[in-house]
């Protein structure tokens, strides 16, 4: 694909035949259409998504100096809409359309292409929600006549789960959670959690701390409470004297980190692992079997299911379940669908609870392309 | 003809002229230009140019001009990835500063970039927001934020006194540059300790897109020689206009 896509008229006859079809699809599921603008403030995506997005958002500024951005991502806005107007749930959101993405030092790439998915906010049972959503995308890429693809599938409630079995202090749970999608970056943590300095770098007590602080009275506080950076102060200088991982565990999750293929073995062996470690992740690994199951009962060969441990998709607003669909066009492996679920993006929003949240978005051009020239 | 751009005010200009002097290449003004134009005495076929340091980095990157003298971090906040857009001829020896990353120094608990991590986390963990980070240098600190795993922080943009930002509530971290860290201190800022983002200089530098005639490159050959009759200059710039 070039930066600039034109598509002629055969081409953007072949894409809304696609997007029919999808919709229609959508539609007998009980997912409406919805169109988001294409202009957008740009503020909601720059405070709310990940760094990924972000550096590939466009921004422009209006004539009054209000900044603004061509939307990178349906999901966002499709989900800010549903706080706002205080949607009822569950709902249902399908849309099909254009997102706009800079691509910087990959010229070949376009700098907009449609995606045709779907938003299934509020529904309580996720496994549930899980099983529809998985259905959905396989039964989307059938109506589009697409069978050639493979299945990869991760969970980052698994990882979660399992740094919140292990004995550490909670900023160092919160960190490894969070650079869980950093490959490389959570086994470096973790080797320095087995073999870390253990030095102290700031004073132990409370009247210590305090002292230091009055000492630099004239500072700003920058959005922080002194109570805010006391606390903090003082956790650092504990957890510096006495952090330290057990070895055997350590050495378990770096392990299970590498897992990766055929789904089936791949949880056998995380199962073993979790054994030998002491550790009990029955409920995360019993709704992965879960989606095994799902995906088994729509006849797709578990062979063509990859379970990645160590997979977390680089756009950080996901929390457990994700998944992505690939296939191959004439240049090679292709992604043509990813989705997962996201349970914190509507209070990110403004929701003033907690709302489950998962969707998936489909690559239409690619998906033509897979089938032009896959074979 | 080859155009080069120098710096056209400040203690940068005149460091650039006594660098030249040094070299043996004296800059003549050209009358009735305004002081914008210049020319080196000998040099017909070099048209010297003063413009604002940032306006050379620009220039350069869009091969409007084909060689200028600039700030680094100038260059590097235009064009991230050098590599086929501009060539760094030769560090000059002056114009030193650095760009930093300064928190205040009320934040006793953060001396570090993964200290600063854990509070952007649990800063939009709770508030529900990103902290802010004022800058001038939006591409290097985004950068630089990546390389150190930072996510959880926006930037906005500041013209001027940007160490002020903190003090005044208009965000709460800074990317600056600096070169004692007097104007940090007195504004209640530290640099954090793996905080140093790019440690620049004056650069003599080649913009790769520019039009590169026969005559411009005699030019240019013709210059470098005499500016570092010792170095191959030309050689690694002529290497990379293909």
């Amino acid at each position: 694909m070039p930066a600039f896509p034109y598509y002629d008229s055969k081409a953007i006859d072949a894409l809304n035949g696609q997007a029919v079809s999808l919709l229609g699809l959508f539609a007998s599921r009980g997912y409406g259409r919805e169109e988001p603008a294409v202009l957008q403030p740009a503020e909601i995506f720059l405070d709310r998504s990940g760094e990924e997005i972000r550096r590939r958002t466009f921004t422009l500024m209006d004539p009054s100096g209000r900044e603004l951005c061509l939307r990178p991502d349906l999901t966002i806005p499709i989900c800010r809409e549903a706080v706002q107007s205080k949607r009822s749930f569950p709902a249902r959101i399908a849309y099909n359309g254009l997102v706009f993405r800079h691509q910087p030092g990959e010229p070949h790439r376009p700098t907009q292409f449609f995606q045709a998915g779907v938003e299934l906010l509020g529904l309580e049972d996720r496994a549930a929600g899980e099983t529809e959503i998985l259905s959905l995308v396989v039964d989307a890429l059938k109506v589009c006549g697409l069978s050639d693809f493979t299945i990869r599938m991760g969970d980052l409630a698994l990882f979660n789960a399992l740094v919140d079995a292990l004995a550490l202090p909670a900023g160092w749970r919160s960190r490894l959670k969070r650079h869980f999608w950093r490959a490389g970056y959570v086994e470096s943590l973790l080797y320095w959690l087995g073999h870390g300095d253990g030095k102290a770098k700031l004073p132990g007590t409370r009247d210590e701390i305090e002292a230091l602080l009055d000492a630099r009275g004239d500072a700003p506080m920058a959005a922080r409470t002194r109570e805010d950076i006391i606390t903090r102060a003082l956790d650092r200088a504990a957890e510096a004297a006495n952090l330290r991982l057990d070895t055997k565990v350590a050495d378990a999750i770096a392990q299970l980190l590498d897992i990766s293929g055929p789904a089936e073995e791949s949880l056998v062996k995380v199962r073993a692992l979790l054994a030998t470690a002491g550790i009990n992740l029955d409920p995360q690994l019993a709704a992965m079997d879960a989606r095994l199951a799902t995906l088994k009962s729509l006849n797709i060969d578990p062979a063509r299911v990859q379970f990645t441990a160590h997979f977390g998709r680089n756009m950080e607003y996901y929390t457990g379940f994700v998944f992505e669909l690939w296939a191959r066009d004439k240049e090679g492996p292709v992604q043509i669908a990813g989705g997962g679920r996201y349970d914190s993006m509507m209070e990110m929003l403004g929701a003033k609870k907690p709302v489950s949240a998962i969707g998936v978005a489909i690559r239409t051009e690619r998906v033509l392309a897979a089938k032009r020239g896959g074979k | 003809m080859l155009t080069l751009a120098i710096p056209s005010k400040g203690r940068l200009k005149d460091n650039c002229n006594a660098w030249f002097a040094e070299r043996g290449v004296v800059m003549e003004q050209t009358a009735g230009a305004r002081g914008y134009r210049a020319s080196f005495a000998g040099m017909p076929d070099v048209e010297v140019m003063l413009l604002s340091a940032g306006e050379i980095a620009s220039s350069l990157l869009a091969g409007d001009i084909h060689l200028g003298i600039t700030g680094e971090d100038l260059l590097r906040e235009e064009a991230p990835e050098l590599t086929g857009r501009m060539h760094l001829i030769k560090p000059l020896g002056f114009g030193f500063a650095d760009v930093v990353v300064a928190v205040s120094g009320a934040w006793i608990d953060v001396a570090t970039m993964a200290d600063l991590d854990d509070v952007c986390a649990a800063y939009a963990h709770k508030q529900k927001r990103r902290l802010r980070v004022a800058t001038k240098y939006a591409q290097l600190t985004r950068q630089f934020f990546a390389l150190n795993r930072i996510s959880d922080y926006r930037i906005v943009p500041s013209a001027g006194a940007t160490e002020g930002a903190p003090a005044a509530g208009t965000a709460e971290v800074i990317v600056d540059i600096t070169t004692t860290g007097t104007t940090l201190r007195d504004n209640g800022l530290k640099i954090l300790d793996d905080g140093v983002i790019l440690k620049s200089q004056a650069q003599l530098a080649a913009s790769v897109t520019a039009d590169w005639s026969a005559d411009a490159r005699k030019a240019c050959e013709s210059l470098l020689g005499k500016l570092d009759p010792a170095g191959p200059l030309y050689p690694a710039l002529a290497a990379q206009l293909r």
